[in-house]
């Protein structure tokens, strides 16, 4: 088990938005979140990313028990993520961006940091635009860049907080290309996800989650076809019809 | 500290923050209307103004208020203009420089509404003047507002500066006190607690706004 | 009254006078610059720190030094601490005061430039497993200082324009020259047009100055070009795409006394 979160209850300013949810990700899996928004999906990612910490329950990450919250950072990179915002560093080239954690988190020497950066970048596509800033880059291409800034780490595990949701609809695709070839190379990942169509595809199993609970879980045809649970048909009718 | 010939000088200090009152309260009027008047003027882009807009702007910003104070008040002087009080001068220092600087303010409150709420009105078909003034100004009022009072507080504070020209608001009138009583240091901090409580109230109201405005 | 050209010339015959008054007005801003910065860095540090007590001090020295006018904490400096005991002459007490005052507007600045760093950001160096040391050098140091370059040339500006005061404690200064040329040859309205315009030319040099280093330092280049004229309008155009602008406009808006 690369991820197991047993009976998580987390609070916010006094409402509840993980209300007991228990999940494990196995070595090689895809995991998809799906829920309304407010169903407490990121929460939970950001709990597994430490970067929020459970109220209540017991956390399991990469064989590390995660004790206390933001402050230890257990993982070095194993766990990675890639968010809505990108949250590439601004002030710093596509190429930087993957090697500065390289370089002062796991010690690689210039050259070799920005070898594994090259190398990192060209399977997300963009190994011709290290030199390039951010800002000088479309959204699907520095969603790209933070994927292999991630990569590049090679983590154990990656999580997805809504990865293509900051994108106009014609960048998603390059994006989730990427996702879908990470997937099919065996990476562990956990993705939070309104595009249904690539959580179909592309998951090994889908968790629908609602209130702060995980209502219904299983492989992505008997989510999607043959939903057991009345809020998770409602929920799919509004998204899948809109 | 001799508090007793402190409180004595009570009626100099009082009489100084009065006069103080009564300017800020007219510079800020007078100062108010003219920075609208320049920025709105500026932000419409009317042709053949904005040179001369601009060239009054970046000089009253550009150089020092007491300078401009000295310019005025002992410049009428020089080339004859009589009547010219110390309050006079002041008021019409005090008026084109923080004018000036207000009128940045408004400028930019303008041009931070987006464009695209005037194409809308124009689509529906407003006319420039509606779309000015029911769809533009309350928009921008909101971005103006704060920046307006923090303006006024600086502009309270400015008012100091008319004591090196003689006009008897508060830190002259302090000068006198202390040249009574030599007690610079209370006499002065008696001073500083007035613009205080003055400026301070200012200060939140304008934090409050700020804040109402980024919810 | 027609000004001639005889008495401009009267005028010009003292500019060496007015560039001396110059220099110590530049050297006084140079000084009372450099000892703000030091005091608006420890200012900020002290108003995010856990320390409740640091907050406090902190917190009342902002408010004290932004809510009272400049002139007054000048005279304060230089007839105030003489009479509790501390001598003081009117370089030191001028550009003290000036400093202590450009100190209070740095630390908001200053502070509001860190804060405009996004959390996302630092959730980015949390998940990279960058150490705390590292995140804030590598990442959040150098997006504050991108923040903050701007309204930190306008503070200096303003510091530079409040000088000024100074003449007001007999610091032969560039302004407190022109008082005394003008005593000597009455020519007032060409005494102060100079001092204008030498304070004019040196104010739109910095900005300008400032505008071009600040393009060729920060690349890549800020979101919005840097106007040569106009600083407050980069100022307001990189407060404006910080999501809490209220901060930065609060701190760099109407940054100092005149």
């Amino acid at each position: 088990m690369i991820v197991q979160a047993t009976d998580i209850h987390k609070s916010f300013a006094g409402t509840p938005v993980l209300k007991g949810v228990t999940v494990g990700v196995e070595l090689g899996e895809v995991v998809v979140l799906i829920g309304a928004s407010g169903s407490g999906k990121s929460t939970l990612l950001r709990i597994i990313a430490n970067l929020e910490t459970a109220d209540r329950g017991t956390l399991e990450v990469c064989g590390t028990n995660i004790v206390d919250g933001r402050t230890s950072t257990p993982f070095n990179g194993r766990v990675g993520m890639v968010f809505q915002q990108f949250n590439l560093f601004p002030h710093l080239t596509a190429l930087r961006n993957v090697t500065l954690a390289l370089t002062r988190v796991k010690k690689l020497r210039k050259a070799e940091a920005e070898e594994v950066a090259m190398a990192a970048l060209s399977k997300v596509g963009l190994g011709e635009r290290g030199k390039a800033y951010p800002r000088e880059l479309s959204g699907g291409q520095q969603q790209r860049v933070a994927i292999a800034r991630a990569l590049a780490m090679e983590p154990e595990v990656i999580l997805f907080d809504e990865a293509t949701s900051a994108l106009d609809p014609e960048l998603v695709g390059e994006v989730t290309g990427v996702m879908r070839d990470l997937a099919d190379q065996g990476m562990t990942m956990v993705i939070v996800t309104h595009e249904m169509g690539f959580a179909r595809r592309a998951s090994d199993r889908v968790l629908f989650m609602n209130d702060g609970k995980i209502l219904e879980e299983g492989p992505p045809d008997q989510i999607f076809q043959r939903p057991q649970e009345e809020r998770t048909r409602q929920f799919l009718h509004q998204v899948l019809d809109a | 500290m001799n508090w007793s010939s402190l409180l004595a000088s009570h009626g100099l200090l009082l009489s100084g923050l009065v006069k103080t009152i009564y300017l800020s309260v007219l510079a800020i009027i007078a100062s108010t209307v003219l920075g609208a008047f320049v920025g709105f003027l500026r932000a419409a882009r009317v042709p053949g103004l904005s040179l001369i807009l601009r060239l009054y702007v970046e000089f009253f910003r550009g150089s020092p208020l007491l300078v401009q104070l000295l310019f005025i008040y002992f410049g009428a002087a020089y080339i004859g203009l009589s009547g010219i009080t110390t309050f006079i001068g002041a008021l019409v220092g005090l008026t084109l420089y923080e004018g000036a600087i207000a009128s940045e303010i408004f400028r930019a409150g303008v041009e931070a509404v987006p464009r695209a709420q005037r194409e809308a009105a124009k689509v529906l078909g407003l006319g420039r003047w509606t779309t000015s003034v029911h769809v533009v100004l309350p928009q921008a009022l909101k971005v103006i507002l704060p920046g307006l009072i923090g303006q006024e507080i600086s502009l309270v504070k400015d008012t100091s500066l008319a004591a090196v020209i003689g006009f008897p608001e508060l830190v002259n009138q302090s000068q006198a006190v202390i040249s009574n009583i030599n007690q610079p240091m209370l006499v002065l901090l008696a001073a500083g607690v007035l613009y205080f409580i003055i400026c301070y109230p200012m200060s939140i109201g304008a934090r409050i706004l700020e804040k109402r405005r980024a919810s | 009254m027609n000004p001639t050209s005889d008495t401009w010339a009267e005028v010009f015959a003292y500019m060496p006078q007015f560039l001396s008054g110059l220099r110590i007005t530049v050297e006084v801003s140079v000084i009372a610059f450099i000892c703000s910065l030091f005091l608006g860095i420890v200012g900020a540090a002290a108003r995010r720190s856990k320390h409740l007590a640091a907050r406090l001090a902190a917190t009342v020295y902002v408010e004290a030094f932004r809510n009272t006018p400049l002139l007054l904490q000048v005279f304060i400096a230089y007839f105030g601490l003489p009479a509790i005991g501390l001598p003081i002459s009117a370089f030191q007490a001028g550009t003290g005061a000036l400093a202590v005052n450009a100190g209070a507007y740095l630390t908001e600045i200053i502070r509001g430039g860190i804060e405009a760093v996004p959390q996302g950001q630092y959730d980015a160096t949390h998940v990279l497993a960058l150490s705390r040391l590292d995140a804030f050098t590598h990442v959040v140091l150098p997006q504050a200082v991108r923040n903050v370059y701007p309204p930190i040339i306008n503070q200096f500006i303003q510091i530079l324009l409040g000088s000024s005061l100074l003449s007001a404690i007999a610091l032969p200064e560039l302004t407190g020259v022109s008082e005394t040329v003008n005593s000597i040859t009455l020519r007032t309205m060409q005494v102060f047009a100079v001092a204008l315009v030498l304070y004019l030319v040196v104010s739109n040099a910095i900005s300008l100055l400032a505008s071009l280093v600040g393009r060729y330092a920060f690349r890549p280049p800020l979101e919005t070009r840097a106007d040569s004229g106009s600083f407050r309008r980069w100022t307001q155009a990189v407060t404006a795409r910080i999501p809490s602008r209220g901060k930065l406009a609060e701190a760099g808006e109407g940054g100092g006394d005149s």
